[in-house]
């Protein structure tokens, strides 16, 4: 947790003074008041000290005493990591086919590959759930709430 | 306030807004009690339903999901040990001893007839106290208002999580993410880095959907196991509390409700605060002090009251000055912006039909509450065999459906799937998602009244100092930040000096 807390004030320094550096470009002070650059010249100061105190602490610390630091927390077992990636990139996927497939056969078909490959749950459960899925969202999005869908090449 | 609550009860029951809140009930109950997905994430996944709908209608399912949930929650505690939600994380400890006893049923049963008392009582109580507040707060001007703000946003900081520095780089984070969009003043296109969809400023529900439904989810996908349900029986004569149980617990129901109502008002200690205190304090008072932790039944029926009056408390903060003390009231304070209203005191004035519905609802609300979580039980636990390992699929395609439904934009479905990845990152490492969406709904409103406060000063910020109301509110927060970043610096200044002899 300790090199996590670092990389995490390294980011919050660096994040703050350019962000900080970024509202130079807007007014700091207008005749009629603070300008649109005022707050966020302060945000970024701001962060960047939080940065450099987290950094600060992290640094000088001894071992996690156990507080804000649940041991189960830290040991996340390999398979798990391993299913969370896969998971994540399944969704990125779902993401990339949404405009290409349309929203329904897109989800559809992430239901089905992932029940099914992913988790390993019979063919049947599978397609049952995602064909499920399917019809709840086109009856409550598209025609409930009438979200015009992205559509896929089959019409729907 | 009879004629408003009247003017409520008209609109609360009407067909469509009765459907409305038996949805938000049974929903919620379901949320509270899967493990993995509490409030805040059902609230964030179902708001892009409201879309479309009255907003009145839309509060009401909403609210209903909140209070339900905390409902919910004690089903998985008592039957299986693990929280359904973090409110119910003290449950567990005499609950499931309880049910490991035999009395699954009474746990179960006192937790609903106690929670059917509190939300009812803590609606009582809004009701009569929200008014008089809203008046007051209706002779604020733009000091006392970003005073107000600010002492939000730092108690929520600094009080949630044992890690308050890692909460206000949260804050900070969640304010700088309001000011990307248009400057409402001057025009400015401020940190859009030329990409058109955020020009508006980034949209509050894909992010909301990410931290809370997707960055929950995958949280829970590496975290929950398959789970263990304890079996038992729920006729109503095992649910139904004897006369022993009763003689136990009315005190222990009505000190968890008096104390999870005023809890929940306070910004930044929410329903999960108030029942960890109301089990501190039953476990103190009780005459059976040597039975907690071996399944003593007020250490259920306290912190189960307390928890569903600190969810009605918490709505007092939100509708009376627009100020959300926790993750749920923060997003709902989102609902609001986007179904067009004006959140602070002028909402009882300007929209009675809205919160005297709302009010009317929960009331009714809580009675289907407390006849779903006695006669349905078996229903609720039937669901929790659905493996999480399928829910989670299920969820993520909700998500997606939702953050494009915002504003029928792929765009915002991969916003949503960013800020997903950083809600996983930050709960993670002890980040705060709620301040970071605390500060995203507020922020925009905080830097507008900032502005004002300053054009009409002539001091600089010591206008914050010198007008009372606003002095004592800015130095409230001032003391929420520097307490805690105080003694963090503290302890590495201690850490260095017994270092440097070595």
């Amino acid at each position: 947790m300790r090199r996590a807390d670092h990389v995490g004030g390294v980011l919050c320094l660096a994040l703050g003074t350019a962000y900080a550096a970024g509202a130079r470009q807007f007014p700091y002070w207008t005749p009629a008041g603070p300008g649109s650059g005022f707050l966020p010249f302060w945000l970024g100061v701001a962060l960047a000290l939080l940065g450099g105190l987290l950094l600060l602490q992290a640094g000088r610390r001894a071992p996690p005493s156990g507080r804000g630091d649940p041991a189960g927390r830290e040991a996340v077992q390999a398979g798990s990591l391993r299913q969370l990636l896969l998971l994540s990139g399944a969704t990125l996927a779902l993401l990339v086919a949404l405009p290409v497939l349309g929203l329904i056969l897109a989800s559809a078909l992430f239901l089905l590959g992932v029940l099914r490959f992913l988790e390993r749950r019979p063919w049947r459960q599978a397609v049952g759930v995602a064909a499920a899925m399917a019809i709840l969202i086109h009856l409550v999005f598209a025609r409930w709430l009438r979200v015009p869908l992205p559509l896929g090449p089959l019409g729907f | 306030m009879l004629d408003h609550l009247a003017l409520g009860f008209s609109i609360a029951l009407s067909p469509f807004n009765l459907l409305m809140a038996f949805l938000g009930a049974v929903l919620g109950t379901l949320i509270g009690a899967l493990p993995g997905i509490g409030p805040v994430s059902g609230v964030a996944l179902l708001l892009p339903l409201t879309f479309g709908m009255h907003p009145t209608s839309a509060i009401i399912m909403l609210a209903a999901i909140y209070y339900g949930s905390q409902y919910g929650g004690t089903i998985t505690s008592v039957l299986i040990n693990t929280p359904g939600e973090s409110a119910s994380v003290v449950t567990c400890l005499d609950g499931y001893q309880m049910a490991l006893r035999g009395r699954a049923g009474a746990a179960l049963g006192i937790a609903a007839l106690g929670s059917f008392v509190a939300g009812t009582f803590g609606t009582l109580l809004l009701m009569l106290m929200a008014p008089t507040l809203a008046r007051w707060a209706l002779s604020f001007g733009p000091p006392e208002t970003f005073a107000l703000m600010l002492l939000g946003l730092t108690t929520v900081t600094g009080l949630a999580g044992d890690h308050p520095l890692k909460g206000f780089i949260s804050m900070v984070l969640g304010l700088m993410l309001a000011m990307v969009g248009f400057d409402i003043v001057s025009g400015d296109a401020r940190y859009t880095f030329g990409v058109n969809e955020v020009l508006e400023g980034i949209d509050f529900l894909p992010v909301a959907i990410g931290l809370f439904g997707l960055g929950e989810v995958l949280v829970g996908a590496e975290e929950v196991r398959d789970l263990r349900i304890l079996r038992a029986r729920y006729r109503l004569r095992e649910v139904w509390p004897t006369a022993a149980d009763w003689v136990r617990s009315r005190w222990a129901i009505a000190r968890g409700t008096l104390l999870g109502f005023f809890i929940g008002i306070l910004p930044g200690a929410g329903s999960t605060i108030a029942s960890f205190l109301s089990y501190t304090v039953e476990r103190k008072v009780s005459r059976h002090r040597e039975e907690f932790g071996r399944g003593a039944i007020e250490g259920v029926a306290g912190p189960e009251s307390a928890n569903n009056a600190a969810s009605a408390g918490s709505l007092v903060p939100l509708l009376t000055l627009g100020i959300p003390g926790s993750g749920t009231t923060a997003v709902l304070l989102g609902g609001l912006m986007m179904w067009g209203l004006r959140p602070g005191p002028l909402l009882f004035e300007k929209n009675p039909d809205f919160v005297w519905g709302l009010i009317a609802s929960m009331y009714i609300g809580n009675v289907m509450l407390v006849l779903l979580n006695i006669f349905a039980i078996p229903a609720f636990v039937w669901a929790l065999r659905i493996p999480y390992r399928v829910l989670t699929p299920l969820i993520v395609v909700f998500c997606v459906t939702g953050a494009y439904a915002a504003n029928n934009r792929v765009f915002d479905v991969g916003l949503m799937l960013a800020f997903g990845a950083l809600g996983y990152l930050m709960r993670r490492f002890d980040y705060s998602p709620a301040a970071l969406t605390l500060a995203l709904v507020l922020g925009p409103l905080a830097e507008r009244a900032l502005r004002q406060s300053l054009i009409i000063s002539d001091r600089g910020l010591l206008i914050f100092f010198t007008r009372p109301i606003a002095a004592v509110l800015t130095s409230a927060a001032l003391l929420a930040v520097l307490i805690p970043l105080g003694r963090a610096l503290w302890r590495v200044r201690h850490r260095v000096r017994r270092l440097a002899p070595a």
